[in-house]
């Protein structure tokens, strides 16, 4: 057994000292991934590791940054915080990266933040983590600007939804969510913009994912005469609790949260119960830039780019990545003070794929302004490190899923702005 | 410092707190042969108890007391005896894998409370902000991360002399005789149920412990961080040292948790790029293998048992 033992120290020495005298012989920059390749995320992890891998490959073949190669490095967090914040620390400390790109789950990303990155200066962009408390932290100064996200929240998202209840004259809605982060902060959210917009919020249920019924949590949130719903679930679960809503004689009257949008969820209802149904969901999924990103993942990987996380940790990786060529120095700091230089503004476009990044860093070598318009449409980083999407709203007509509205970015700041003045 | 040297204080930190909880366990099954299946449900409560009492004011939130780092630790450790005191009372009656079921339930049923009791928890958004203790007086973090390791370190060799001198005792010999035959014990007048309730609340205080200093060195607390999986490495850890042995336990905490992480580390260096997403999954299955061969060639653990003939004996021996 000593054996095995030493030959592991051994190793683990020796790799400590080829990092050392690899970054001072050759021009390489370390890019750090924190993701969930085993565990309970296990299913969407590895796929969002190869996003972030497309973004390096095209950025090396645009000729990597600040004349550097770019190397990927991906960690597992096997589903489990402790070993997500011992990985991004060996990141930050071993491999010296400047941007950790990371974790998928909340729980994960939070303590990395706040025992990791912070403390160390690094840059931290998340594809896919979206709890409220992200927000809550950095608008207490917890994250020291660190902390960026390309996935949407779902503020704006609840903010929309209240909007279309009021228009279309619900009074008194019923909210049952999936008992999550994500569903917690939705409903949540959705009540404060209810309640803003003048309307009243007769329940919150909340109920516990795969349960074979959800007959006790539908007759409480029938209680209290509500003349709707608004349901917040995922497409299996959801059916269920839609089913028993409608059979108990609930209202058709409902709302639907973007993770039911899925023929799965209509099918397993019943096309004719949704016809008054509206759903929202991200609208990030059309556009010139989407489509480059789409062709070159296709091409690729000879797949679909439909799982969740995909764009939005492309993003995140590119968006890292100009930021440190905007910088001029692969440094945490001086990527956070560049991420904004990169996306806001009225630069010149640039999307992702080669072509794009190279365009970019021609523009950026003359000193000219660059907007990087990504796999998720344009990208603007509010003074949380969070971004605000264009939205859609759909419905089912004739038993198959139709979109009905868009909401482009400017429409849903007109509505947040409607909620946060009253 | 190196950047090698800096994880390492990180890593150690890490370990040494893992330590604190397997000794805890060590006292429970090493010595007194509770199989306790629930660790990860009492650290949850000392993490949380911490996290509360030691946490900023919030309007949403029922806690939030900003109390002193080192009581909000000894107030988690005292809710955390407490409810092992309530647990042990119910379920102590039951013997190996009833109460193995038992207290693994129970564990499940505290993290399902964490989920779901938001007013106080945070639900599974957890409790964020929390103030990082003694932070202010340190420049760097790294000068930081060293003051804390010397923190966790004496806490572990407190508890580490502590718990030599009581399993030494009389008392500690009361806990092996427990272990290895309960109807003796008590043909000599010996309170049973007492003795095993005082080992597993004991046990349970101190991975309480635990709970409250990774709070204070994570800064954060979620749902999350309860996973039953913890419970699992916690035992890996006791059982891969030596169970019965309190070197062995701190031993395995460090070694296991090496492999754990550092295999990752090691896996991530020589994997070819493209083949990272594999990587991930060949570690998990090399974590298991060397658990298995670890058990394989030292069934005992690394340091085992010593084996205890007669203490008058120990005494004389040169």
């Amino acid at each position: 057994m000593t054996r095995y033992l030493c030959s592991t120290a051994v190793a683990l020495t020796a790799s400590a000292f080829a990092a050392g005298s690899a970054s001072a012989q050759s021009c390489e920059v370390n890019v750090g991934a924190v993701l969930s390749i085993t565990g309970s995320m296990a299913a969407i992890g590895s796929a969002i590791g190869d996003a972030g891998q497309l973004a390096v490959d095209h950025f090396n073949a645009a000729g990597g940054v600040n004349g550097c190669d770019v190397n990927y490095i991906l960690r597992d967090d096997q589903g489990s915080p402790n070993v997500g914040v011992d990985a991004a620390k060996t990141l930050v400390e071993i491999e010296n990266v400047p941007v950790i790109l990371g974790a998928i789950q909340s729980g994960i990303s939070l303590p990395i933040l706040s025992s990791v990155t912070v403390p160390a200066g690094v840059t931290q962009i998340s594809c896919c983590s979206s709890a409220p408390s992200f927000t809550e932290l950095a608008e207490e100064g917890g994250t020291d600007g660190y902390w960026f996200r390309t996935l949407p929240t779902d503020r704006p998202q609840a903010v929309v939804m209240a909007t279309i209840a009021r228009e279309k004259g619900y009074e008194r809605i019923a909210v049952v969510h999936v008992n999550s982060d994500y569903g917690n902060s939705l409903a949540g959210n959705f009540e404060q913009a209810f309640e803003a917009l003048g309307g009243e919020i007769s329940s919150i249920t909340p109920y516990n994912q795969e349960q074979a019924s959800y007959r006790a949590e539908i007759n409480r949130a029938l209680q209290g005469e509500p003349d709707s719903l608004f349901l917040i679930a995922f497409p299996a679960d959801g059916a269920t609790a839609a089913r028993e809503w409608i059979s108990f004689g609930g209202s058709q009257n409902m709302l639907l949260s973007n993770a039911l949008r899925a023929e799965e969820f209509v099918n397993a209802v019943g096309a004719q119960y949704l016809t008054e149904a509206v759903g929202i969901d991200n609208a990030q999924v059309e556009g010139e830039s989407v489509e480059a990103f789409n062709a070159s993942w296709e091409e690729q990987y000879d797949s679909d780019p439909s799982g969740p996380g995909l764009h939005t940790m492309y993003d995140a990786a590119a968006v890292a990545l100009l930021a440190m060529e905007q910088a001029g120095e692969a440094d945490g700091t001086a990527i956070r003070d560049n991420v904004r230089e990169i996306t806001g503004g009225d630069g010149e476009e640039v999307y992702p794929g080669p072509e794009g990044f190279a365009k970019a860093k021609e523009l950026i070598a003359a000193g000219e302004p660059i907007r990087y318009v990504g796999a998720t449409g344009p990208i603007t980083f509010d003074d949380n490190g969070d971004v605000t999407g264009p939205y859609l709203t759909w419905g089912v007509e004739d038993g198959a899923l139709v979109t009905l509205d868009t909401w482009d970015i400017e429409r849903v700041n007109e509505a947040m702005a409607g909620v946060s003045e009253e | 410092m190196s950047g090698f040297g800096i994880y390492l204080v990180f890593f150690l930190i890490i370990a040494l707190n893992y330590g604190i909880m397997v000794l805890g366990l060590n006292l429970q099954w090493g010595y007194t042969g509770l199989f306790n299946a629930g660790v990860v449900g009492f650290y949850a409560i000392g993490a949380y108890g911490t996290a509360i009492l030691a946490g900023p004011d919030r309007a949403a939130l029922i806690g939030g007391f900003g109390l002193p780092f080192p009581l909000a630790i000894l107030g988690g450790m005292i809710l955390c005896a407490l409810a092992a005191i309530v647990v042990g009372l119910a379920t102590l009656k039951l013997r190996e894998e009833y109460l193995a079921i038992a207290t693994f339930g129970i564990a499940i049923t505290i993290q399902l409370v964490a989920l779901n009791f938001e007013s106080l928890t945070g639900g599974a958004n957890g409790l964020v902000g929390l103030p990082r203790p003694f932070i202010d007086a340190f420049e760097s973090t790294t000068s930081y991360n060293l003051f804390f390791l010397a923190v966790v370190a004496c806490v572990t060799a407190l508890v580490y002399v502590a718990l030599e001198a009581a399993v030494r005792s009389p008392w500690g010999r009361l806990l092996n005789a427990v272990r290895e035959d309960e109807v003796a014990a008590r043909s000599l007048g010996k309170n049973i149920a007492l003795i095993r309730l005082q080992a597993f609340v004991l046990g349970c205080t101190l991975i309480g412990l635990s709970g409250g200093i990774y709070v204070a060195f994570i800064g954060f607390v979620s749902p999350l961080d309860f996973l039953p999986i913890l419970t699992f490495q916690i035992w890996a850890m006791l059982i891969v040292g030596g169970s019965g042995n309190n070197a062995g336990a701190l031993l395995g905490a460090i070694v296991v948790w090496a492999l754990w992480t550092m295999s990752g580390l090691a896996i991530s260096r020589f994997s070819p790029v493209g083949f990272q997403n594999q990587a991930g999954a060949i570690q998990t299955m090399l974590i298991g293998l060397l658990i298995v061969s670890m058990l394989i060639f030292r069934p005992r653990g690394l340091i085992g048992e010593r084996a205890t003939v007669s203490s008058h004996k120990e005494r004389g021996a040169p």
